[in-house]
This record gives C-alpha cells, structure tokens and sequence, in this order.
C-alpha cells in the first residue's frame, strides 16, 4: 500500500472469478424470490384485474385503489413495512425470505392488474360472443378463449415488469436478504474493490436481463398464432402427427 | 297442426339501447324447415333482432319462444312464466357473424372442437373426429390444422359455418355472413348456406345479398326503422305490394 495521495489503480478483477460461487449464489436468490413473486403477483393480478372490470362499483373500486396505492410505493418501502412494520404492529416475524416475495408482491400485482386488464380489453368483443352463441358457460369462455389470447398479448409487458422485479430485490439488502448487492457489499467490506465488485453485479442484472428476455420471446413465439418458434415444433409434434392422421382417416 | 310447426316464435320484442327503442314490438313467427331473410336499410334493426332470437340481445320486452320453451323476459301485461336460461337456446341455435368470430389461437379443427367437448363432453380425440368431419362438409378438411390468420375470409366464414352446425343446432341465424368478404369469395359462402337450406335446416338470414334471398328466402321480412314492415313467401320478390320495400328491392337489385 502506498501512503498518501492518490491509491494506484488496482484493480483486482481476479475477485469476480474466486468469488464466482458467492455472487452466483445471490443471483439464484434474487431469481428465487422474484420467481414466486412472479407468480403470486400474477395470479393476484389477474384477480384485481378481473375485481376492476366488476359491474360491482365496491369491488372495481376497491382494486382501482389497490392499484393506485400500491403502484405508488418504491420495493424499498415496501419490504421496510413488511418486515418491520409487520412485526412491530402484529408480532409475527417474517423470514427475509418471506418478506421480500411479499413486498414484491404488492407492488407487482398491481402492474400486473393493470398489464392483465388492458390485455383483456384489448380481445375484439366478437369473441365473447362467439362463446356464448357456441353455449359456452362464462368460466370456459374465460379459460379457453379470453385468457389464452390476454396472456399472449401480456406477455411482452410481463417480460419487462419480470426484469423490473429482479432489479428491485436489490433493495432487500436493508433486511439482510442475501442477494447480488448484499454479498457485493460483503465482499467490497473485506476487499475495499468497489469498481470491480459493483461492475460483477451489473454484469449479473445485465445477464439475467438478457435471458429473460430470451425465455420470454420463446414463450411468445410459441403463443403465436400459429406458433412458432422450435420449443413449439418440439412439444407439439405428436400432435401435429396426430392431427395429420386424423384428416388423411376422415 | 300447422303452429305446431313453428320452431320459434316472436311476440312483442322491444330493444331500447339507451333513449332509443330500436325493436318495435316485433312479431315473427319462424317455422321448422323455413328459409327466413331479413333484409333493410341499416339501422332497421335487422341485426338486433337476429342476436334476440340467441338472447345476445336481451329484449326489455317480449316472448321468445323456442322448441316449446319460453326463454324472453315475457311481455308486460302477463303473468311471469318460468323461463330458461339462455345457454339452453344457443346450444341448439347456431349463429354465424359478419367478422366470422373465429378463435384465433386455435386451429380450424379446433376451433370446432373445444365447443363440441364444452358442450357434449367426451374426449378430445371424439370432438375432433367429430370437427373433422364437419370441415369436410364444408370442403376444407385439408386445412384443418391451419389457424384462422392462415386462411381466406371465405374459408374462415366456412369454418365458421361448420362450428355452429358441429353442435347439432335446430335453428341457424346468419348475421351478413358475406358482408366483410371480397366479392370473389362470397360465392364459395353462398355455396355453403345453400347446400345447408337444402338439407332442411331451418335459418335466419340477415343479409343484402338479395338476388341470394330471392333464391332460398321462403319468408321474406323487410324491416325499416325497428318494424317489421312487409313479408312474403318465395314470391315476395316479384308481388310485392308494400311501396318501400319495393323501392328498396329496387335500390340493390
């Protein structure tokens, strides 16, 4: 170490690769908690945004105003009132864990209300109609024509909203979640690199942005009308067979 | 005998939409085998009435009476009658829409599939035999497994044919099946309803295809301004007596 004026640039790159382990495995948690934040956000969202379009005022009202609060508050604050709040006001403790998928929760269902309600709306009238003039019940015209074409137009907004989710675990270092920034900040206390361990988690958000967004253009591809894409060639290939056999029998 | 015969019968339907009544206390009596044709100016409420007879259009007023069964809200002056519920009409009445109304993240096939197996229950593999075959009625077996984006607007209205009659319907009403169709593909549509008024299907048809109306129309009704203005049988179209229906005959003809 030199003493005094300027510290000579050091860059310790090395760090990234013999802590791999460590970062890697605050990756995994932050896409485990942002997992099942995901799918809890979007079936409760998918509940408030069938609750908004209620020819029932209290209910719409009541989830425009969910939406609205809950839109409103930053992950930082949210996870602060779960995990503290929470147990100050009814002396039950949530894990970390716990914590942060609920507070994602909150915040994200009421995106996803939104995503989801304007995702229905956008499915030509016509095609409810065709459903009940087929005597279709209203839970099988909601099962098998409205949601499947909702959640096709939804699904390049659930993409970002999903990329969004991950980024905002990294607030969940105040409760001591051990995710990307936390076992940054662990390793940057012991080591003083903050150039190179702060660009290590950069490289981790970039890298799950990417991906996500890989996953979700398949997903997208395959609920295209056709579908395309080769994970839908692949799935659906006995059933292409299938229905070949069938117009050659008939 | 002969009332015996009607398989759905009209009587005093009225629709508002907002401050407007748009049906008149409409009568109509349809019978069984019966090929109607509802033609008039638009905004005559022709559409209107065709989506009561599915209850798509739930009448303020009237009695809609179908196979024996009362299904409308009933008419004013009378005492409440015990009425079904409309899923029970349109799973015996088949409607087919000006925009086709397929399902566009099905194929053809199954298109006709997931409402026959909604509706009949059963296993995918029958539903689809079953879809199988309507589409070779309507000569488009070879593209069942297409999606709805793949094909014409004409084969789309034929699918769109075959699904309705895959449920067995006693009754089919057209809504303009032509109108949102290039003028080269309206033929192979037409073929379609022939072949199937042939067959004796009983159907509604709303439509401006008058020289097609004047071919199979044996109830011909000329609606204008939410009445039912004038009706006739096969010869309605030469006998007329009623001046604004003639007028209009002559503006399309």
């Amino acid at each position: 170490m030199d003493e005094g004026g300027v510290a000579p640039v050091n860059f310790m790159w090395h760090l990234i690769w013999d802590y791999k382990e460590v970062l890697l495995k605050g990756l995994i948690t932050a896409i485990n908690v942002s997992i099942w934040a995901l799918i809890i956000s979007m079936v409760v969202g998918m509940l408030f945004a069938l609750a908004r379009m209620s020819h029932f005022k209290i209910v719409a009202g009541f989830a425009t105003a969910y939406v609205n609060i809950f839109r409103g508050i930053p992950a930082l604050v949210s996870v602060i009132w779960v995990y503290f709040g929470w147990s100050l006001l009814f002396g039950h403790n949530f894990t970390v864990f716990q914590a942060g998928v609920i507070a994602l929760t909150l915040l994200y269902s009421s995106f996803f209300c939104e995503i989801f309600r304007s995702a229905l709306q956008a499915i030509p009238k016509g095609q409810r109609e065709a459903g009940l003039a087929l005597g279709l019940t209203r839970g099988r015209i909601f099962r098998s024509i409205s949601l499947p074409q909702a959640t096709k137009i939804a699904i390049p907004n659930i993409s970002s909203m999903y990329i969004g989710m991950i980024k905002d675990t990294s607030t969940f270092t105040v409760i001591g979640l051990s995710e990307v920034v936390r076992v940054t900040q662990d390793l940057n206390s012991t080591y003083f690199q903050p150039f190179v361990l702060y660009t290590a988690a950069a490289g981790l958000y970039v890298m799950i942005a990417f991906l996500v967004d890989f996953i979700f253009r398949n997903v997208e591809l395959n609920l295209s009308y056709p579908p395309r894409g080769r994970v839908s060639r692949f799935l659906k290939r006995k059933e292409k067979i299938r229905v070949e056999e069938l117009i050659s029998s008939t | 005998m002969s009332q015996n015969l009607a398989l759905m019968e009209l009587t005093g339907v009225r629709k508002t939409f907002g401050m407007t009544e748009v049906l008149h206390s409409i009568d109509l009596k349809i019978n069984k085998g019966s090929h109607a044709v509802i033609f008039g100016p638009s905004g005559s409420g022709k559409s209107t009435l065709l989506r009561c007879m599915n209850l798509l259009e739930e009448p303020d007023v009237g009695s809609i009476k179908f196979m024996q069964t009362e299904y409308g809200p009933g008419l004013a002056n009378t005492k409440k009658v015990k009425r079904e519920k409309p899923i029970e009409l349109r799973r015996k009445v088949g409607m087919v829409f000006q925009q086709f109304n397929l399902f566009p993240h099905l194929s053809a096939l199954d298109n006709l599939s997931l409402p026959f197996r909604s509706v009949n229950g059963g296993s995918l593999n029958d539903a689809r035999e079953r879809a199988a075959h309507e589409l070779k009625k309507v000569g488009l077996l070879k593209l069942a497994a297409s999606y709805p984006s793949e094909l014409s607007g004409g084969q789309q209205q034929r699918v769109a044919i075959a699904r309705a009659l895959s449920l067995d319907p006693e009754l089919m009403l057209f809504d303009e099946p032509t109108s949102a169709l290039d003028p080269e593909l309206v033929g192979e549509v037409l073929a379609v309803m022939r072949d199937l008024a042939e067959s004796g299907m009983t159907m509604v048809i709303v439509t401006h295809e008058m020289n097609f109306a004047r071919e199979i129309g044996d109830l011909n009704i000329f609606m204008e301004d939410g009445n039912i203005v004038a009706t006739g049988g096969s010869d309605f179209f030469e006998n007329c007596t009623n001046e604004r229906a003639q007028e209009f005959i002559g503006s399309v003809l």
